[in-house]
């Protein structure tokens, strides 16, 4: 009896927004006559911070410094439509959409602004919210005496709609398949999970997690952060703690309490090491891919393979408990590799998919 | 019964057995203090009750008739943050927000009464505290800068200056 330390490794590429059905995100962009930007968008802030991304993009979009704008998605009714913060699509759909509205607004500033400097509007360029004239950087006019004019001498509102969508997929009449544009961004990860093993209690601590997410364009390094830290103890409690089974999918069986589904708490805490790598989509918002639900996924496998590498068996059903544990050490052992870092199995990937009948990989402790 | 809350003393009506948590959302219409569990696991309701971090949803109002209450609103205003408070901005120690006020509550009694906390004093005094968005770990390193007095509490100033525009509205006086 005795404790084991292992490592396992798992990988996940991670699709952005809704694949199928339609995936729309709209956005209104407005100047207030004194050069103030209101952004009108339908994404909910959850807290992942997408209202400040959203507010990034528009102001680095027209040029303005960031607390010049507004970004007012508090009224559902009225707003533009977005389909909702999920599928990691806040960032990449919905900031598309408000990038695209301050793209159509700040035409229409460099407009006004070539009436004023009498400058053709292709010559000019906006920096900290005044519009230069590109080459002459003293021949300028600033954003609030745009707006201004456009109030005040023209009658004109300075605004911008934008809307991304993702198409609707063509589904085959004959056999119900599926063919879409793979245009959204794909993100990549890796999680690498140390665990020690304890094969008399069956008890499995995480000791850390080493991860790595490709982001595309990290538009703000802090939130972006802060989803991998989150979606690491969200993923720690889906490979070791929280389960949903008997209770899902009927609700009358659910756990009543608070203490009848165990979430991770301080004391799981492991030694967590990220690193964002920015390689950047060609059509998110200055190169943004996702980071939001993909920030769960590699974390339970990496766990499984870690205890795999610990002990030598294989834990078929999530979250790993205990129980789960001494159920899968009583079994068939895997021959134990003390000293090795197992992190793919020929033999063992092979029977995993044509394991029909036999044993093993599906068989489970239950 | 009879409290100060945030400072002030306040008459309260609620049955006896009411749960403080209750008295102030319901009574006192006090937000900050979350209902989470009911049970006493989650930490979202802690209040101080004489300087000492308690779970509000866990005291009868009858247990704590003369006490002095400290709820988050009596912390901070957004242009004056408390330190904690300060640093939990700084360090984006927050996510959808609502464990924040009761690890914020929690966090304050520790500094008051260790000033120099250590880590394993953080993680000992916010270990009963639930947060689903965050994973923990800003919210230690907020704790840890606040307990070293590495904050900035300061606000800063907005860069948009509207009297910047001069423009002659047509028609108006010079």
């Amino acid at each position: 009896m005795a404790k084991h330390k292992g490592r396992g490794i798992a990988t996940i590429e991670y699709p952005t927004g809704m694949n199928q059905n339609g995936d729309p995100s709209q956005a209104w962009v407005k100047l207030k006559p004194d050069g103030r930007v209101d952004v009108f968008s339908g994404t909910v802030d959850i807290g992942q911070g997408s209202r400040t991304v959203h507010t990034q993009i528009v102001a680095d979009t027209l040029g303005v410094p960031f607390d010049w704008v507004t970004n007012d998605n508090t009224n559902t009714d009225s707003s533009a439509v977005c389909t909702g913060s999920f599928a990691s699509r806040g960032t990449f759909i919905g900031g598309n959409a408000v990038r695209f509205a301050a793209e159509q607004a700040r035409e229409r500033i460099l407009d006004i602004a070539s009436k004023e400097l009498e400058i053709a509007p292709g010559d000019l360029d906006i920096v900290e919210g005044e519009v230069v004239a590109k080459g002459a950087p003293d021949r300028k006019i600033g954003i609030p005496e745009v707006a201004a004019a456009a109030t005040w001498n023209y009658g004109e509102l300075i605004t911008g709609t934008g809307a991304a969508l993702k198409p609707y997929a063509d589904v085959s009449d004959d056999d119900g398949s599926v063919e879409i544009e793979p245009h959204s961004a794909i993100s990549y990860a890796a999680c690498v999970a140390e665990v020690e093993v304890d094969d008399e209690t069956g008890e499995v601590t995480v000791e850390r997690l080493i991860q790595v997410y490709d982001v595309g364009r990290a538009i703000n390094p802090t939130l972006v952060e802060g989803q991998i830290e989150g979606g690491a103890m969200m993923g720690l409690g889906l490979g070791l703690l929280e389960e949903a089974y008997p209770y899902y999918p009927a609700p009358d069986h659910r756990g009543g309490e608070f203490g009848a589904y165990l979430a991770p708490a301080l004391e799981d805490l492991p030694d967590v090491d990220n690193l964002i790598i920015e390689n950047p989509s060609e059509d998110g918002p200055f190169g943004a891919k996702a980071i939001g639900e993909m920030a769960n996924n590699a974390q339970p496998p990496a766990i499984v393979s870690a205890i795999y590498d610990a002990v030598g068996v294989w834990v078929t059903q999530m979250p790993a408990t205990p129980e789960r544990v001494l159920r899968a050490l009583d079994g068939e052992k895997e021959p134990r590799r003390e000293g090795k870092r197992v992190i793919f199995d020929d033999q063992l990937s092979i029977r995993t998919v044509s394991s029909a009948g036999g044993k093993g990989f599906f068989e489970t402790d239950g | 019964m009879r409290l100060t809350v945030n400072g002030e003393p306040r008459d309260l009506h609620s049955p006896p057995l009411t749960s403080l948590l209750t008295a102030l959302r319901e009574e006192l219409e006090i937000t900050s203090p979350k209902a989470g569990c009911h049970q006493g696991g989650c930490g979202a309701c802690t209040v101080l009750v004489d300087g000492e971090a308690r779970r509000s949803c866990l005291l009868p109002l009858a247990a704590v008739d003369g006490a002095a209450i400290t709820t988050l609103e009596g912390l901070g205003t957004s242009d004056n943050l408390s330190s904690v408070q300060a640093a939990f901005d700084e360090h984006y120690a927050a996510q959808c927000g609502f464990c924040t006020s009761g690890f914020i509550m929690a966090a304050t009694a520790l500094i008051d009464r260790t000033p120099k906390a250590s880590r394993e004093d953080i993680l000992t005094a916010l270990s009963g505290h639930v947060c689903r968005c965050t994973g923990y770990i800003k919210i230690v390193s907020a704790v840890e800068a606040a307990a070293k007095g590495d904050v900035h509490p300061e606000r800063v100033e907005p860069s948009f200056e509207p009297e910047e525009a001069e423009v002659l509205i047509p028609g108006s006086p010079a």
